[in-house]
């Protein structure tokens, strides 16, 4: 028979001593990826070390410690640890902004004091970026900032971006400003479909 | 108490009020990761209300007490065998059993040493369906077999359906797609119509009370080449499922193998591991340079 | 450029495959390149776009750039550092205008780039001379 019984350590749980957060904290920049990873989750019940994994997390090169970095930040979610994850929205580094908008969107109200500021940056694209975290937001709210965007923004892309939240999260209510917005892109064939396809949506068909 | 249950049984009023039903999910959510919908509060009502009553609790909010503080964690034990759906069969997407033995397996040994074991890991393994298919698979058709160490481990979150993993015994249904051949092979028939599963597989794998979410229970899963996860992650929410495939990460070697279940994609998760096809089906391997 | 042997072979229209996590953004493509001929398959984001190229042949892919999971740039490096599928010509459509953007489109192995909104005759056109098929 090949099959052998694994086992030898029988599962007696130990509660392990939780481990020191001043260790956590210097193995955030150990050499091994591993004990990288290790220290980012153990320290996910540390509130102290937030900034401490912010910091990490902006130099941390490893696709899979950069996850796990994030998976504590959402855990330890508070305004500043959503204003310091905003200010890489602004990053070169095409993966790491976009991971910092999943994890923004798992943090509603600890990004919702930012996002005024968010959607009047000067950058378009920091713009959509902050559209598309309401567009997933599970906040009462996003409707409605999504509807302000469609009214107001000049940038096309921008308001496609809303456009596009609210043939997701979007109620009869938002139809009226859906329709100015298709008034104020006549002719351009792609908002004009994605205006009727987010109404066509809204009103369920 | 039996008036009071007949009563009961015929217009169940509800053991939680909203609030209540909310606390709790949020608290089972903590200690489970198993989220419930808003659609589930017949379901989750109906079976705390057996549980207040089994405990003889005075009312709701006597019995959440007692869960969340007894030292034991006896009643959570019963609350969590209680709340999970153990729906499984043998061969079930059976698909992956073929990537296993055409793709994975080859794989795995191709970079492993000899006198090191193959370690299999299913979780959750319910009532033990999944991992004895695994083993009957390997048995049966990888010609390799024999050069090969092969562990295999097997946890869920409910010890009392690990008591039945244990156990081997099974019904009609769970076997409906083992060949006779195989069955013959690998079971032993029982007069009121149920299949006891020999003891030589029985035995050769290791079965252990794991909750996917306690770090405490999955550190000591270490160097594991291939990890079935199959139909768990659908109960879960997004951090959930994210923490869940971050600890797999930690628990295979490089190179390992990931195998969800049908409806549950990766690339809506996380996007550390890499999709892999083997003939029909997609799994995920974790990079071999691993960082 | 060739079209690729699957479509030719069996005288199917060429598959498209259009990556966006933008619902009405792959509504749009779908139904300007359905309108063409071409068939449409959908992804919402750049892994599970991975994995569509993996389960069946593609003749040209429509990828965005900023995706959940896994963006443009990563997926279009992922594949075509993947021998059995490297070969699919990959469109980039984002809104970043600039020029570091397209340079960067180029060295992770697109073979065009478009500016976002996309216009549909452009979008058309750039399909047709990528799969080769008159108008
Ligand atoms: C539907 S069964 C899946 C069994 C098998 N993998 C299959 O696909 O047929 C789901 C199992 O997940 C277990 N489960 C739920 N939450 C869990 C957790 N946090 N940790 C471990 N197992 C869990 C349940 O006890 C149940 O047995």
């Amino acid at each position: 028979m090949v099959l052998v019984k694994a086992g030898g350590q029988r599962t007696l749980v130990l509660a392990e001593p939780s481990r020191d957060p001043a260790v956590l904290l210097a193995d955030l920049s150990a050499a091994e990826p591993s004990v990288r990873r290790a220290a980012a989750r153990d320290l996910a019940p540390h509130p102290e070390a937030a900034m401490a994994l912010c910091d990490r997390l902006e130099v941390e090169a490893s696709p899979s410690v950069r996850a796990v970095l994030l998976t504590s930040l959402i855990h330890l979610q508070s305004p500043t640890v959503a204003m310091r994850l905003a200010s890489l929205l602004r990053s070169d580094d095409v993966p790491l902004r976009n991971a910092a908008i999943e994890a923004l969107q798992e943090m509603p109200d600890a990004v919702a004091p930012h996002l005024r500021d968010l959607l009047a940056d000067e950058d378009s694209d920091v713009r959509i970026f902050a559209v598309n975290i309401l567009g997933a937001l599970r906040h009462g709210q996003a409707p409605q900032w999504l509807t302000d965007v469609v009214r107001s923004d000049p940038h096309i892309n921008v308001c496609a971006a809303a456009v596009d939240g609210l043939a997701e999260i979007g109620g009869p209510e938002t139809l009226i400003d859906l329709e100015a917005l298709r008034r104020r892109y006549e002719g351009n064939p792609f908002m004009e479909f994605a205006i009727d396809a987010a109404m066509r949506r809204i009103r369920g068909h | 108490m039996a008036a009071l249950f007949a009563t009961r049984q015929k217009d169940p009023s509800p053991a939680m009020t909203d609030e209540e039903y909310a606390k709790f999910c949020e608290f089972f959510y903590r200690k489970t990761g198993i989220q419930f919908q808003a659609g589930k509060k017949y379901f989750v009502d109906r079976r705390v209300a057996d549980r207040i009553e089994k405990t003889c609790s005075e009312s709701f909010r006597d019995y959440f007490t007692m869960v969340r503080f007894q030292v034991t964690g006896e009643e959570l034990q019963f609350l969590v065998n209680a709340m999970t759906v153990n729906e499984t069969y043998f061969f079930r997407e059976d698909y992956q059993f073929d990537a296993l033995i055409g793709g994975i397996l080859p794989e795995v040994a191709r970079s492993k040493r000899r006198n090191e074991p193959i370690r299999i890991w299913s979780i959750p393994c319910s009532s033990g369906e999944e991992p004895y298919s695994i083993a009957i698979s390997i048995l049966e058709r990888w010609s390799q077999a024999d050069s090969w160490n092969i562990e295999i481990s097997a946890s869920d979150i409910d010890s009392k359906i690990l008591h039945e993993a244990r156990t081997g015994l099974f019904g009609e249904r769970s076997v409906s797609r083992v060949s006779a051949q195989l069955r013959s092979k690998y079971f032993l028939p029982r007069p009121d119509g149920s299949f006891q599963i020999c003891d030589e597989l029985r035995e050769s794998i290791d079965f252990s009370l794991v909750n996917v979410v306690n770090p405490l229970h999955t550190h000591r899963f270490r160097d594991i080449d291939v990890i079935f996860c199959r139909n768990l992650l659908i109960y879960f929410d997004d951090v959930g499922r994210r923490e869940t495939v971050e600890m797999f990460f930690d628990a295979l070697s490089p190179g390992g193998f990931v195998c969800l279940g049908h409806s549950e994609s990766m690339s809506r998760m996380s996007s550390i591991f890499l999709p892999r096809k083997f003939g029909e089906t997609i799994v995920y391997q974790k990079p071999l340079s691993a960082e | 450029m060739a079209r690729s042997r699957e479509s030719e072979m069996n005288g199917a229209p060429p598959h498209i495959l259009v990556v966006d996590d933008g619902i009405t953004m792959r509504m749009f493509y779908r139904s300007v390149l359905e309108a063409a001929g071409f068939m449409v398959e959908e992804a919402t984001n750049g892994m599970e776009g991975y994995e569509k190229v993996l389960a069946q042949p593609f003749d040209l892919m429509i990828v965005d750039i900023n995706m959940p999971k896994m963006d443009g740039y990563s997926m279009i490096r992922t594949i075509r550092n993947d021998p059995a599928v490297r070969m699919i010509p990959a469109v980039v459509v984002s809104t970043e205008a600039a020029a570091k953007d397209s340079a960067r489109a180029l060295e992770a192995g697109a073979n065009f780039y478009l500016v976002k909104p996309v216009a549909p005759e452009d979008l058309t056109e750039v399909v047709r001379m990528i799969v080769g098929v008159a108008a």
